[in-house]
């Protein structure tokens, strides 16, 4: 499309049609100052901060909605805009309580920010004395209508973003009030915890209860990295204030989910309170004693040398990054051929066909088949896709052994019996979107790729790195009864842990790494400590084969190292070259 | 050339903004070749002179009829009135009162509070009468220059005086002198 040219603020600018007069005016580098608009959000020219004069019209209009057109002369901070904008700022600070000495986001508030811009020292209209009542029902977010500028970019963000369209203004004018559904309190509302809203938040209606007070939003800084609470690997900021971790937040260029977070990964965690294992442990004579790395790497080293291949097993966590994975590869396949070998999950259970889809093109998707799998419990920012491209106009098409939350948003659903006549209604549609789960059967994948070819199929398979260690040949069934010498990477599977611990024979010689103390550890004969997610960098494959990279954000507690430390120096013990496993790791996207 | 006189008083303040005065630490010598400091809660002498000042300064929100007495006085006695801090330009922290009114704010301090024994709020005629809204100063009596702040830093409060002192009124704060906590 050829290109138009305008003029802002007497500089000619280029742009494309179609575009709005903020977009235009950003791409040359003219900064129009907004409040209701957010980049990953569509405008909504609410607040009327960002009023331009644009010349033939009579009044003046929001950039962030009007359209540019050849030949449009705009000013963007003439006498009259300044005026104009001041008033309405006037108007926004003149409601509820605005005094920014006793906020949380003073320093980061962008309501605060502009008043700064246009010199606001004081205010024209009588000082606001209404109170409102803050809801801290939530469990890890508060709603203080106080500082509530109805700006609605949280109201957009739970629609557009979330698809799940709790938040909305009841009531009108100067009455007009956020609420949760049908006004009842966020703890009771269909609010599903993810905190768009509180990352959208340009004022401090919306904060995090953790992080809430604890540091200036300027006297912060960000280190991104991956969340490993499920397979699809959210790229998100760790915020650190003084060294310690503040909060997750939403990273907005992150490749697989653009900015989108569910409660686990942003809020959850956080929130691990177990112990954790600071110090490598050996059991001697019966009694699990301190150690130094290099005694307990020698001893977990002439185990595995001297014990028997066929009754050493390997049992794996999907938690690890790409890099431990392939030494786990390199150490316990190619060099030590361990046959019995499997991973934390039940089932194991591994994508019948190659990832041929990405999360997003679940919005290019006119039908949605979602076959055997619960999104919005077991990986939840998936389910947002679907609930948004529902909303959108995409019909979605359910087949389920087990009533999933999603089948309420269905057309239709469809026990596993009728699979059939749901790649009917796939094949009928322009660009079906295939998004399956652990029950779906080979016969069936099969079917589907052959009925359906210009379908996207996307995996969401159980646990986190579970594409990567598949490929690695880590994935299968293991029973530790049947072992004589055990190696756990890594023993942190809440929920897995007591069962696994009670199925070792009482023989056996178990080695254990692991972040956190556990009935696995305390079994363990040697414990090598493990950093948490929080502390290490490395790579990770995606459900849909994306690969991206976690960057450490804390160094590792105590004596802790990261996956990939510990089995690097295990494996240059073992007489392998740990960089040469590494080295052959493709790079990541991103 | 004389001296420009300045004098500054306080309202319902917590001395916050006196203190960062003080603050300019040797720039203050620095302004006393310029100015004369003829009267301040911090000195012996506490009210401005009857013969007028060229710069009054206030700090404080206005709470009750006394701060309308004082604030009035000085805007009698000033040519250009100085509302320092966040108390007197919006009310500031002072103003948290209105969220649960006077009544209820008197009540709470003077014969609820967890250590008070046979509570009376005190109502001698001497003292001001607590108003139903706390406001800041510029809803009593006109300003001509406003530095928020709590409080204002001792740059800010050297930068107003300098462009006061160059004749530059009204005085624009640029974004670095200007903050609201």
């Amino acid at each position: 499309m050829s290109s138009i040219t305008l003029t802002i603020n007497g500089q000619k600018v280029s742009a494309q049609p179609g575009q709005t007069v903020l977009q235009a005016a950003k791409a040359a580098g003219i900064d129009i100052p907004t409040l209701c608009h957010h980049p990953a959000l569509a405008p909504s020219g609410g607040c009327r901060v960002c009023l331009v004069e644009v010349s033939g019209q009579r009044a003046l209009q929001p950039a962030c909605t009007f359209p540019v057109a050849d030949r449009m002369e705009i000013q963007t901070e003439s006498p009259k805009v300044v005026r104009a904008r001041k008033f309405v700022l006037e108007l926004l600070f003149s409601e509820r309580n605005h005094f920014c000495m006793a906020c949380e986001m003073s320093g980061g508030c962008e309501l605060q920010a502009l008043g700064y811009r246009y010199g606001l020292d004081h205010w024209v209209y009588p000082t606001y004395t209404q109170r409102f009542a803050v809801d801290a029902s939530a469990p890890h977010h508060l709603l203080d209508h106080n500082r509530c500028v109805l700006c609605r970019r949280c109201v957009r963000a739970c629609a557009e973003l979330v698809g799940n369209h709790t938040l909305d203004l009841r009531r009108r004018g100067a009455h007009t009030m956020l609420c949760a559904d049908m006004d009842v309190p966020l703890g009771e509302s269909s609010c599903v915890g993810c905190g768009t809203c509180v990352e959208v938040c340009p004022t401090g209606a919306l904060v995090g209860k953790r992080s809430a007070f604890m540091a200036r939003p300027s006297d912060v800084a960000r280190v991104a990295t991956v969340c490993t609470q499920c397979s699809l690997g959210c790229g998100l900021n760790v915020v650190m204030h003084r060294g310690q971790v503040l909060c997750l937040e939403s990273r907005w260029e992150a490749p697989v989910n653009g900015g989108l977070l569910c409660r686990r990964g942003r809020y959850e965690a956080l929130q691990d309170r177990r112990t954790r294992l600071l110090d490598p442990l050996n059991r001697e004579n019966g009694r699990s004693v301190r150690a130094s790395w290099n005694h307990a790497l020698a001893e977990v080293a002439r185990r595995l040398h001297h014990g028997s291949p066929h009754r050493l097993g390997l049992l794996t966590s999907t938690r690890l990054t790409n890099e431990a994975l392939a030494l786990l590869h390199a150490i316990f396949i190619k060099q030590l051929r361990v046959a019995r070998r499997g991973s934390f999950g039940d089932p194991p259970w591994l994508p019948p066909l190659p990832a041929c889809g990405k999360l997003a093109d679940i919005a290019g998707g006119d039908l949605i088949l979602l076959v055997e799998a619960d999104p919005a419990r077991e990986q939840p920012v998936a389910s947002f896709f679907i609930k948004r491209a529902v909303d959108r106009g995409a019909r979605l098409v359910t087949v389920e052994s087990r009533p999933t939350e999603l089948a309420a948003f269905a057309e239709v659903s469809f026990r596993p019996r009728d699979m059939a006549i749901a790649v009917d209604l796939a094949m009928a549609a322009a660009s079906p979107v295939v998004i399956y789960g652990a029950g779906l059967r080979k016969s069936e994948a099969d079917l589907l790729q052959k009925r359906t070819p210009k379908a996207r199929f996307i995996p969401l398979v159980p646990g986190a790195n579970t594409v990567a260690a598949a490929a690695h040949g880590l994935i299968d069934r293991l029973d530790p009864a049947d072992c004589s010498c055990l190696f756990i990477a890594a023993a942190d599977e809440n929920g897995a842990l007591d069962q696994t611990a009670a199925r070792i024979s009482p023989s056996a010689f178990v080695i254990a790494m692991a972040s956190y103390v556990s009935p696995l550890t305390e079994r363990a004969d040697v414990a090598l400590p493990m950093a948490t997610w929080l502390e290490r960098s490395g790579g990770f494959t995606t459900t849909d084969g994306t690969l991206v990279r976690a960057h450490a954000a804390l160094p590792p507690s105590g004596q802790s190292r990261s996956d990939w430390d510990i089995l690097g120096r295990l494996a240059e013990r073992l007489g392998l070259d740990a960089r040469a496993a590494r080295s052959e790791l493709p790079r990541c996207d991103a | 050339m004389s001296k420009v006189l300045i004098a500054t008083d306080w309202l319902a303040a917590c001395a916050g903004c006196h203190m960062s005065l003080l603050d300019m630490d040797e720039r203050i010598l620095e302004l006393l070749n310029h100015v004369t400091f003829t009267s301040s809660p911090v000195t012996d002498l506490k009210h401005p002179p009857e013969s007028g000042v060229t710069v009054g300064v206030l700090t404080g929100a206005i709470s009750n009829t006394h701060n309308i007495e004082v604030a009035r006085r000085m805007r009698a006695r000033c040519t250009y009135l100085v509302a320092v801090g966040d108390c007197a330009t919006f009310g500031g922290i002072v103003a948290a009162r209105n969220l649960v009114g006077t009544s209820a704010a008197l009540k709470r301090a003077y014969i609820e509070t967890e250590s008070t024994v046979d509570g009376r709020i005190p109502d001698s005629p001497e003292l001001g009468r607590p108003l139903p809204h706390v406001t800041g100063v510029g809803e009593v009596v006109k300003v001509d220059i406003f530095l928020p702040g709590c409080p204002p830093r001792p740059d800010d409060f050297y930068y107003v005086f300098s462009e006061v002192l160059a004749g530059r009124i009204p005085v624009v704060l640029p974004p670095q002198h200007l903050r609201y906590d």
